[in-house]
């Protein structure tokens, strides 16, 4: 590992201050993420600047029946916290399916919207990556690319985001809370918060230079009831998805009143399955109608050399997210 | 007069270091503490095929801590290979950093000595490379001409398969693959090394003590006894540790070169580029039987591959020679040389491999002739091995698979795929045979005997290693029952070249070869000091020190493999048993219950017994699941460098595992009865599953692993639906 400097922040204000006076600073949450890639030399910061312990550790319920989720908490006590269970049980089941009890006690919830991608030409420094190296091109556009991206890919880039957590924020409509050097504050809605590679595929998000994830923000509850997060992975546990989606469905005198849907595993940010839930609303939750949403949710996928089989698979995830969600309390 | 003591062999008592383990006072090679050592970290080729152009060391020279800088420019001279593609065996010399030419991706190429670890790392990082860089081959596929025979014994025939296929009724002719796998034990591959009056003492994580003593002594050219190794605890090998690898020359030439002790740990992303692996192999298969069952044919061929610096040939077909009667039979082995590493052996070589090809062809014409597959195994069963017309000492497969099948309920289940189903699981069962020879080889050992407040108190030692096997518990268990006194007085020390030889952790005859090997030294402790009183009473050993006037008595002992051993086939045996449920949608599956029957002989100890075969059947399940290192196709790199990426089970993949051992005491195998165990939990284990899943489906997986997005995009077979 290359040498840093290390900073611990005694608040936010020295956080920002410290971040703004370097350039090539990078904040350190539960460091699941960060230090790994730092060891692998493909993340290099010169100064980590500590913000584990500067509060924003609490879940606050909000006066529009929404709640708060503190950006430093970490993913076990986000998850299995009583009232996250029992309002946002999609948001607790998407997260539990995650990584590994020690690495879930670790990770941050803000950490968790910054993770990288798993791309193994990102982590391999001796292969092209954009992402890593921008300018270098892609090696897994042409090379081995059956975990990668079948939306929103470029020749630029085909990588995945890895997050469980971010794609039920996707489906629960989630909006993500920043604090800036200025002292200002502002909030980002989830749709907008990752981004698609574009011409930046170095850039995984809408973040600008030393801005602070201080909490995410959930609606009111509206899948409560109807829920599940199906993650097809290769082994039970410490797998990052294969193609992952998460299901809600609001369902009131047996006609589906508002779905969310969102898919992880397909693209470079939490995929939005909005032309599948705007299909699904007004509709009686039954078989047919939940294959007709599948089908326009993957009308556009562009599969690549290897994982033409995600298509299929996506197919089968929709459907069957869809059912158990119904049946869950049906 | 002697009692037979309840902690003699065949009890499962505790493992007698465990608290040792558990407490971390159990030291491993890179726990020493070594005053004065410094720290090394290798540094890995990032092209394929090419040579070294150029070298630039003067960013990491200037680092604080850094103490040395070698690469093929300055490193010392070695022993190097005086023919072409050498044998990989344990013994082989390993020369490193002795030339510009770079063989495959992830080669040694430099090392860096530095005060500290960190220091040493990040300097490593320092060093800039150039390279000429040469196409590289790394497609097995693409390079198939260029397979060879590596030598006379890669083919066997028996009859005539033609004539066998000709007069077969039901016939498969399939083709299977398995990728490549690598080794990964949990501790790391290490080395603590250094250089005293010409002499070198390296503590190393290695399996055998022996071997890596004459690779390091043939590869400096110094003589062996100039040699010492010790490693009294390694924390698994699974074969990577057999033999010493570069790494460990790459530390003692820098404790040469600086006067110091060096530390070098492989990092576990060098372990998959630097501690070798399973090779990728094609096995074709033809197979032929007559209606009733009887076999008629049986071909399996291998194509697999080898590096382009040494020679290494996994026998894949081994299993199909013997575990069948079968009057007509042939067996072949090619290889390709490639831009990777070395293979090497990795549990239970050419049985883990081939045996899914075997049991899984068997399964699959046993579907053909719409028959049992344990009947047809049970129809198949021989007590001659056809390879060789030698009688198996011992041969309970018939014995394993019955009541294995009464053990998991074998009668519930239904020939016709799909049959069986419950909500979104489609639930299969499935079984193969096992086989794996059972090894003894000469051992020796050292017994010191104390007499001590009027108890009397043993100590064996020997080279050999405890590689989390149990090593220390059954020759513990040895001594306590052939010298009649209670476990707690007896101590074992392993793993130290001043010992006596034994051929180490390896092949399953550790078990076998330890304990006979303690049991001759026990007995020829008691047979000289009856000797010395010129009596045959039946004395205890208490009561032989005393009359003899004796407070201490040492000896050593040798056991070897008899002349009956030499005349007989010598194997383990064993059926597995899996229950598989396939999502029916979403290529996902669970293993729900797996049991294992095994006729190995008399069982030592069956605690650590026991955890020997769930090990095996994990990997087993490993190689069903998810396990596998795929080549980058342009740059002949291993895209899995972690164990987040490079997959192997986890506790939520495997359910309830059930392990028999049928009672058995193969006296012809050894004097104690005891054959190998390690290998046999792997065996077969994957065909099993595989099985499973056709029986759940209708799908025939025939390439491993059986991931989701393969299950999903295969269609079932048209006769099965």
């Amino acid at each position: 590992m290359r040498p840093f400097v290390f900073t611990q922040a005694q608040n936010q204000e020295q956080a920002l201050a410290a971040a703004a006076a370097n350039e090539t600073a990078k904040y350190l949450g539960g460091g699941t993420n960060l230090i790994d890639l730092m060891k692998e030399d493909v993340e290099r910061p010169s100064e980590l600047i500590e913000v584990a312990g500067l509060g924003f550790q609490e879940i606050k319920s909000n006066q529009n029946g929404g709640y708060t989720l503190g950006a430093m908490l970490s993913n076990a006590d986000t998850a299995n916290h009583p009232d996250i269970r029992r309002h946002y049980p999609l948001l607790s089941m998407a997260m539990l399916s995650a990584a590994t009890a020690q690495i879930r006690n670790m990770a941050t919830n803000g950490g968790n919207l910054l993770q990288r991608t798993r791309c193994p030409y990102f982590y391999e420094t001796s292969m092209p990556c954009n992402k890593r190296e921008p300018g270098s091109g892609c090696g897994a556009r042409n090379g081995m690319n059956a975990l990668h991206a079948i939306f929103g890919w470029n020749e630029q880039c085909v990588a995945v985001n890895p997050s469980d957590m971010c794609v039920a924020l996707a489906a629960i409509g989630a909006k993500v809370q920043v604090q800036r050097v200025n002292g200002t504050t502002r909030t980002i809605d989830f749709s907008d918060f990752h981004r698609l590679p574009g011409d930046q595929p170095e850039a995984d998000n809408t973040l600008q230079p030393n801005e602070l994830i201080t909490a995410i923000e959930l609606p009111k509850p509206a899948f409560s009831k109807h829920y599940y997060y199906l993650k097809i992975r290769e082994r039970s546990s410490y797998a990052f998805a294969l193609i992952s989606v998460a299901a809600g469905l609001q369902i009131e005198n047996g006609t589906i009143v508002r779905a969310g849907l969102a898919m992880g595993g397909v693209a470079h940010k939490p995929w939005k399955l909005t032309r599948a839930e705007e299909f699904l609303t007004g509709k009686l939750p039954q078989t047919k109608n939940f294959e007709q949403a599948a089908e326009l949710a993957m009308r556009e996928a562009r599969p690549l050399e290897d994982n033409e089989y995600k298509v299929e698979m996506g197919k089968k995830a929709i459907v069957r997210a869809l059912t158990q969600a119904y049946e869950k309390n049906a | 007069m002697k009692n037979t003591t309840p902690s003699g062999t065949g009890n499962p008592i505790d493992r007698v270091e465990g608290h040792l383990k558990v407490r971390g006072m159990a030291k491993y090679a890179s726990e020493f503490p070594v005053s004065g050592k410094v720290y090394a970290q290798a540094i890995n080729s990032t092209i394929a095929k090419g040579e070294i152009t150029a070298i630039d060391t003067s960013e990491a020279e200037k680092q604080e801590g850094v103490i040395e800088i070698i690469t093929y420019k300055n490193a010392e001279k070695l022993k190097r290979y005086d023919e072409e593609l050498p044998s990989l065996l344990p013994d082989v010399i390993q020369p490193v950093l002795q030339s510009p030419k770079v063989h495959y991706y992830g080669e040694y190429v430099g090392l860096v000595v530095a005060e500290t670890f960190e220091q040493a790392q990040y300097a490593a990082r320092l060093v800039r490379f150039e390279y000429r860089t040469e196409e590289p081959r790394i497609h097995l596929d693409r390079q198939r001409s260029d397979a060879y025979k590596p030598e006379e014994s890669s083919d066997y025939s028996r009859g005539d398969v033609a004539a066998g296929m000709a007069e077969a009724d039901e016939k498969v002719e399939v083709t299977y693959h398995t990728p490549i796998e690598h080794h990964h034990p949990m501790e790391l591959h290490a080395i603590i090394a250094s250089w005293e009056n010409g002499e070198v003492k390296a503590y190393a994580s290695q399996q055998m003590i022996d071997n890596a003593a004459i690779t390091i002594a043939n590869t400096f050219q110094i003589p062996k006894e100039k040699v010492r190794v010790i490693a009294p605890y390694v924390g698994g090998g699974f074969g990577s540790k057999l033999h010493a690898k570069q790494h460990v020359i790459l530390a003692i030439m820098a404790a040469r070169k600086i006067g110091r002790p060096v530390q070098l740990t492989v990092t576990r992303q060098q372990m998959f580029t630097n501690t070798n692996f399973r090779q990728q192999n094609e096995q074709k298969m033809q197979l032929g039987a007559k209606k009733d069952g009887t076999l008629t044919a049986l071909v399996h061929e291998t194509l697999s591959h080898t590096s382009t610096y040494e020679e290494y040939q996994e026998s894949c077909g081994t299993v199909s020679k013997m575990l069948y009667k079968v009057p007509n039979n042939k067996v072949s082995h090619r290889l390709v040389p490639l831009n990777l590493q070395t293979p090497f052996a990795m549990r239970a070589p050419g049985e883990a491999t081939g045996s899914f090809a075997l049991e899984s062809a068997i399964d699959e014409l046993a579907w053909k002739l719409k028959m049992d597959p344990i009947e047809f195994r049970i129809k198949n069963d021989t007590q001659t091995d056809p390879s060789n017309n030698k009688p198996f000492s011992s041969r309970l497969l018939t014995e394993c698979l019955r009541i294995g099948a009464d053990k998991f309920g074998w009668e519930r289940r239904k020939m016709k795929p799909g049959a069986q189903q419950e909500g979104n699981w489609l639930i299969g069962y499935g079984v193969s045979g096992a086989s794996r020879a059972a090894p003894y080889r000469e051992t020796s050992s050292k017994v010191k005997l104390e007499l001590k407040g009027g108890k009397v108190y043993a100590t064996i030692q020997m080279d050999a290693t405890d590689i989390g096997t149990g090593s220390y518990t059954i020759i513990t268990q040895t001594a306590s029952e052939y010298l009649d006194i209670p476990v707690d007085q007896v101590s074992v020390e392993l793993g130290d070249s001043l010992f006596p030889v034994t051929p180490g952790s390896g092949g399953s005859w550790g078990a076998a070869s330890y304990a006979n090997g303690a049991r001759v030294a026990c007995m020829n402790a008691i047979r000289e000091l009856n000797q010395k009183l010129n009596t045959d009473e039946d004395l205890s050993i208490q009561a032989l020190l005393e009359k003899n006037e004796l407070s201490s008595y040492e000896t050593t002992g040798t056991a070897k493999p008899s002349e009956a051993f030499k005349k007989h086939s010598v194997y383990s045996f064993g059926a597995n048993f899996a229950e598989v449920w396939v999502d029916k949608d979403t290529g996902m599956y669970r293993i729900k219950r797996m049991v294992n029957v095994g006729a190995c002989g008399k069982i030592l100890n069956p605690k650590t017994a026991f955890g020997q075969i769930i090990g095996g059947l994990t990997m087993g399940a490993g190689m069903v699941i998810a396990e596998q290192s795929r080549i980058e196709p342009k740059y002949g790199n291993f895209i899995t460098r972690s164990f987040a990426d490079y997959h192997v089970p986890v506790n939520l993949d495997l359910a309830n595992i059930d392990v028999v051992f049928l009672p058995e005491e193969d006296k012809i195998a050894n004097e104690m009865g005891v054959k190998g165990i390690g290998e046999l939990g792997i065996t077969s284990v994957a065909a099993s599953i595989a099985n499973a899943i056709f029986n759940a489906t209708g799908k025939r997986m025939r390439d491993l692993p059986i991931t989701p997005e393969k299950l999903i995009m295969a269609e079932p077979e048209p006769d099965a639906i």
